[in-house]
């Protein structure tokens, strides 16, 4: 199938994990208050049930906050901001009380920012663990529905599996908690897992 | 652009013609660029800041944030945004001399990215933008938008919520409710008689009675997550989250005696002497099955049976459940 056995899974729930870690300290030293993210599972999953899965959870639009890597293997990045009280975190840590429509730009840059310390964090765990190095893209913000999200990063892919990985978000001094999804499409899916098959053999 | 055309250009002519802050810093932290930009900005010229340590050439420390990226780009190959919304002025960056006495720094927006040098090592491009005008200018418009926004919402005769503003929040407000299991009271208050008071005190009274009333109900509101809205003609709802059922109920009655306490003369009123005000209102209580989106059918439902009853009085429904919905009385209230 797509060659990824559930120890490849374990593995990568536990470099998300590192990657997750590093995220949590950036983000608290720019909060102020300690920040906690934790990555509780990952899954593969086909395009088309992406849609189910995540739109039992929000409907309607998403931030999402793109990047592009390039390397032993290629990959689309995305991070969707699922429910207000993720929003609600970005807004807490600049101070704002703007509607998801009216996220002016230099939240937006904010955003950006937020999603780029997520996406980087995991990616330099990613090259720590596995002994690689990756070229990355600017992030992009983009408020998109989910079916664009999912065809614009499939797209270019023939690999009909993502990745997909589910992060929680908590500032336990300000009670906010918040959800964040993860897509991870591949166009060297093979090139990943041959990756990954490494790490776990070199353990 | 191929290199037979670049090399037409200075690129040291172009690096300082840009309008924005170059700075290149090689794999081991030391600066191998600094444009006129920085120089004029930062007042550390050419000479001291080359081949010195970026995280030493400023006289304090570069922020964690600051740091991290820079790692990201020299070890990982990976590009960072510094946004101005999450840093304002990382930089000690000053728009002269004055600014920098001052201690005003610029606004900046900062975009660090890996760079491979013609050597094959890796290079770190830390680009610098003066977000200070966008800044200035999206504060202009936001607090325009929020004049426009605050006037579509706003009830002009009684100064409190209108009825656009309070369905948006009830959409909002119920969702909420039911995300988070807290309870949720709606109350619609409809003030007796005032037909026959605007007949005999003529309107302009009545628009003060009406305003009289808006402030009496709106002093009642003690948390920022309780709205009250004008809901056309004498109408008025209130939705409160996070009320117990007995809670929701004395807030009626603290309702209800607000409006009387004014103390308006109503000599055409069957009830009373004075204006008073009839309320219905329900409360939806998490963790049954009733559903919450009956809450204002279900108050209207209440309070036109506090007219029926006699006026002057506040009565509560139980939310009904799914399979009793069909019993439900319906309001017959019409607005003018």
């Amino acid at each position: 199938m797509t060659g990824l056995s559930s120890l490849h899974l374990d593995a990568l729930t536990e470099i998300f994990n590192v990657g997750a870690g590093r995220a949590a300290s950036s983000l608290s030293d720019i909060v102020g208050d300690e920040v906690k993210l934790s990555v509780p599972s990952i899954e593969i999953v086909r395009p088309d049930d992406v849609d189910g899965r995540l739109l039992a959870q929000s409907d309607g639009k998403f931030s999402a906050i793109s990047q592009h890597f390039s390397g032993p293997f290629d990959a689309d990045a995305v991070l969707l901001f699922t429910e207000e009280t993720t929003l609600e975190i970005v807004r807490d840590m600049m101070g704002s009380q703007m509607s998801i429509d009216e996220v002016a730009d230099f939240e937006q840059e904010a955003m950006c920012e937020l999603g780029n310390i997520i996406l980087n964090a995991c990616l330099s765990a990613m090259a720590d663990m596995l002994g690689i190095t990756m070229d990355s893209s600017l992030p992009s913000y983009k408020v998109e529905s989910l079916q664009d999200i999912v065809g614009r990063i499939t797209e270019s892919c023939d690999q009909p599996y993502i990745l997909l990985l589910h992060i929680d978000l908590a500032i336990e001094k300000r009670h906010t908690e918040g959800h964040l999804i993860f897509l991870l499409s591949s166009a060297s899916l093979n090139n990943l897992v041959t990756q990954i098959q490494r790490f776990i053999d070199g353990m | 652009m191929n290199t037979t055309e670049l090399g037409r250009f200075d690129v040291e002519a172009l690096c300082n013609a840009v309008n924005l802050g170059l700075i290149i810093v090689d794999a081991d932290g030391n600066i191998l660029l600094w444009n006129d930009w920085i120089i004029k900005r930062s007042a550390i010229g050419e000479a001291d800041a080359l081949n010195a340590q970026f995280a030493d050439v400023f006289s304090e420390q570069l922020s964690p944030a600051f740091l991290t990226a820079i790692k990201n780009g020299l070890t990982y190959g990976l590009p960072s945004v510094l946004s101005n919304a999450l840093h304002r002025s990382p930089l000690p960056l000053y728009d002269n001399a004055e600014m920098q006495q001052a201690g005003i720094r610029i606004h900046q927006s900062i975009t660090i990215t890996p760079l491979r040098c013609r050597l094959g090592e890796r290079c770190c491009l830390i680009q610098v933008a003066d977000s200070s005008t966008a800044i200035r200018r999206e504060k202009v418009l936001r607090s325009h938008s929020e004049t426009l926004r605050l006037e579509t919402i706003t009830d002009s005769m009684t100064g409190i919520y209108n009825r656009r503003f309070f369905d948006e929040h009830y959409k909002i407000a119920l969702a909420h409710a039911k995300r988070q299991s807290h309870p949720l009271s709606v109350f619609v208050v409809d003030v007796d008689h005032f037909k026959e008071y605007n007949d005999y005190y003529h309107h302009l009274a009545g628009d003060r009675a009406l305003r009289q009333v808006a402030a009496a109900l709106k002093s009642q509101l003690a948390r920022a997550t309780d709205v009250v809205a004008r809901y056309g003609g004498e109408e008025f709802v209130l939705i409160l989250p996070s009320l117990s059922t007995q809670s929701a109920a004395d807030f009626a009655e603290k309702l209800r005696c607000a409006v009387l306490d004014l103390a308006i003369p109503h000599s055409k009123s069957s009830v009373s002497d004075l204006l008073t005000v009839s309320i219905g209102f329900c409360t939806f209580v998490p963790n049954t099955d009733c559903d919450p989106c009956e809450l204002l059918h279900t108050a209207d439902a209440a309070l036109y049976r506090a007219k029926k009853n006699g006026r002057n009085q506040a009565v509560s429904f139980p939310l009904a459940r799914p399979e009793n919905k069909q019993m439900q009385v319906k309001s017959d209230l019409t607005l003018p």
